[in-house]
């Protein structure tokens, strides 16, 4: 369950995504990203699984376990962690 | 009907010594002709099989004739008949890959017929043109030649399959697709598997290129939608097999029994198991009531193989001919069988000595850990160690469950994110080190060859030198040594820009090439054959249709009966029919 009212935007999980891969490049996540499979990103569950537990320390929250498996994009992961909480509007 | 106890003819040929045929003075079996048996096919000995034996069947046997001729061994025979079923036991006891079988006075007195026998299920596995399967079962004399068990043709109207266009420009492409759409949108669902693979039929496929993966109903729709590529540039293609942590319950079993190479090298490469071959298929096909789990060494390992090796020989099937290969851990074996380091037979024996010296082991694990592997040095303890560098962020530890399992707490509670890795041996950790020791003493008897193709290598990180495959040392140490995977892929990426092909099941190797710089950057490029999750039979034929697409919307030119078999083969009622049926031998079987 969340704990937090502070609504995860796309930008934050990219940012967040493009931080936990380490990659000084900078992998390609400007184009139509939110329903892009992880996997076609070139995260597995266990990139994927980082950056669910850089987001709980982030902002706060707690994010079930299943996330990983169920959330196959970044759209889905977002209506995951947002859902179950009082709109921020 | 299974192959694998067959054997098949894959060549044949008449020799005629004599000057003269008029002459009739019966051919003698001598150390000359036994150097011509090794060269009738046109190859050069050093290209045939380590295991080449050859069996010479002629009542009379020169003096000069030795048990071992150029480094292969000679067996004689009274009659060709008795060549040929020796053949027939020599190479499904193992000891021999293929047989040069000479009958001598065939089918004239002075007239030598040369034939190439292997086992049946690796001769469809590796492609070649079977003249026909030995049937050892008839009376004394010449074993006839039967056609190859075949099996009806499936063709379900409800499953998916391929459709593939090309122009000569890109407003030939769209001509193309307009005669390509009324066909499908007017067609007879039962008629859609018979629709030709690729149009314009009869021509070369043009440098525009599209493909559509559909089943009937979506068709026309899916065509219309596809978006055609110029393929100016077409990237040569590397293939990848992926090692332990990549197996799940009933991986790539939607191409089994759909697709006849896959088929034929699963059973060929389980056949090489004996028994438990029988054991390993059964719980593969059967996970609900499968004796031994598959993340069980015992069972990873093996199928992981046979999978991998036969996804591999699909591909080439399709005419793909990958200039380099690249295997994860256990997958370093099937790139070596392809590279031609060793035989499907005797990497098959490897990897059971693998299992049986790994089972030995106390109990232990693998981790994924994203961090680097500077970061985790400080974490390492006695009996744990790095057992992969995969990507930048992506590194296994491996060792006992205990120390294991303590390293884990550890990592945990600084805020690392764990994964266990589904495996029960600790791979690549200092613990496997007596494994190593006792295998070695296998591998020193099998003929390790160097590579004849580019194989990179985890553990070098770097090309495969040809004194590392020739070591049996070497492959020993691998189930001890850290895998260099990042290395290896840097190498490979830095020597070529070209099309990564996953070889395997899930997608663990794509994503570390997804994440590597070439990949990212559009200049090499990586696709998968198989989905990233366990998912339906159909899901798995799905996907290997949309890597045929890839294939050739990158300019590859398939063989479209090959790859069309995905979609029109199944072998779901052999075994009601097998043994009912005797047909003739067709005509095109007796021409030799």
């Amino acid at each position: 369950m969340t704990t937090s009212t502070a609504t995860v935007t796309l930008a934050d999980l990219t940012r967040m995504l493009r931080e936990s891969a380490g990659e000084e490049e900078g992998i390609d996540l400007d184009g139509d990203v939110i329903d892009t499979p992880f996997i076609e990103l070139g995260y597995d569950s266990l990139a994927l699984l980082q950056v669910i537990g850089e987001i709980q320390r982030e902002f706060g929250i707690s994010i079930p376990d299943d996330a990983v498996v169920d959330a196959e994009t970044p759209g889905a992961l977002l209506a995951l962690i947002n859902s179950g909480r009082t709109p921020a509007a | 009907m299974s192959l694998t106890s067959h054997s098949a003819v894959v060549r044949r040929l008449i020799v005629s010594p004599g000057p003269a045929p008029q002459e009739q003075t019966p051919v003698v079996a001598s150390a000359t002709a036994v150097s011509a048996v090794l060269r009738a096919f046109g190859r050069s000995p050093e290209e045939l099989p380590a295991r080449t034996v050859v069996l010479i069947g002629s009542a009379v046997v020169g003096p000069g004739l030795r048990a071992e001729h150029e480094g292969f061994a000679v067996m004689t025979a009274a009659t060709p008949g008795i060549a040929l079923r020796r053949a027939h036991h020599e190479l499904h006891e193992g000891t021999a890959d293929l047989a040069l079988v000479a009958g001598f006075g065939e089918p004239d007195a002075h007239t030598i017929t040369v034939y190439a026998v292997k086992r049946a299920a690796e001769a469809v596995a590796d492609g070649d043109a079977v003249l026909g399967v030995l049937d050892v079962t008839s009376p004394a004399g010449t074993p006839p030649l039967r056609p190859v068990p075949q099996t009806p043709r499936g063709t379900d109207p409800d499953r998916h399959r391929l459709i593939l266009w090309s122009g000569r420009t890109t407003d030939d492409e769209v001509r193309v697709r307009g005669e390509l759409l009324p066909m499908l949108s007017g067609l007879h669902r039962e008629a859609y598997p018979a629709l030709p693979t690729a149009v314009p039929c009869g021509t070369p496929p043009g440098p525009v290129r599209a493909a559509a993966v559909a089943v009937s109903a979506l068709a026309a729709r899916t065509v219309h939608q596809a978006r055609a590529v110029d393929v100016s540039r077409s990237r040569p293609v590397v293939l990848l097999f992926p090692g332990q942590g990549s197996q799940h319950a009933g991986m790539a079993a939607g191409l089994y029994r759909r697709e006849p190479v896959f088929t034929a090298a699963v059973d060929a490469a389980l056949a090489h198991m004996g028994e438990e071959g029988s054991r390993v298929r059964a719980d593969w096909l059967n996970p609900q009531s499968a004796a031994i789990g598959i993340d069980d060494v015992r069972r990873a390992q093996p199928l992981l193989f046979a999978i991998d090796y036969a996804l591999g020989r699909m591909i080439l099937s399709w005419g793909v001919r990958p200039t380099a290969f690249l295997g994860h851990s256990a997958g370093e074996l099937v790139a070596a069988t392809f590279a031609g380091v060793v035989s499907l037979r005797d990497a098959v024996a490897m990897v059971q000595a693998r299992v049986r010296e790994a089972v030995k082991i106390p109990a232990g694990g693998m981790l994924a850990v994203a961090a680097s592997e500077e970061r985790l040095r400080p974490y390492l303890t006695d009996g744990v160690g790095i057992a992969a560098v995969n990507a930048n962020q992506q590194v296994m530890l491996a060792g006992s469950d205990r120390p294991l399992g303590e390293v884990a707490d550890r990592l945990r509670a600084d805020g690392l994110t764990v994964v266990t890795v589904p495996a029960t041996s600790p791979f690549h950790s200092p613990a496997m080190a007596p494994a190593s020791d006792a295998i070695e003493t296998d591998y020193r008897d099998i003929p390790l060859r160097e590579p004849k193709l580019p194989l990179y290598s985890g553990y070098t990180g770097t090309l495969m030198s040809p004194e590392a495959a020739r070591s049996p040392r070497f492959w020993a140490d691998q189930i001890t040594d850290t895998v260099h995977f990042r290395n290896a892929l840097d190498e490979l990426l830095a020597a070529d820009d070209v099309l990564l092909v996953e070889a395997g099941p899930r997608q663990t190797l794509t994503a570390f090439a997804r994440r590597h710089r070439s990949v990212r950057l559009g200049a090499g490029a990586v696709c998968p054959l198989l989905p990233a999750r366990p998912g339906t039979q159909e899901a798995d034929r799905q996907s290997v249709l949309n890597a045929a697409a890839r294939l050739w919307t990158e300019g590859h030119d398939l063989d479209l009966n090959a790859v069309a078999r995905l979609w029109t083969w199944s072998d779901d009622d052999a075994s009601a029919a097998a043994g009912t049926r005797t047909p003739p031998i067709p005509a095109k079987a007796l021409v030799a």
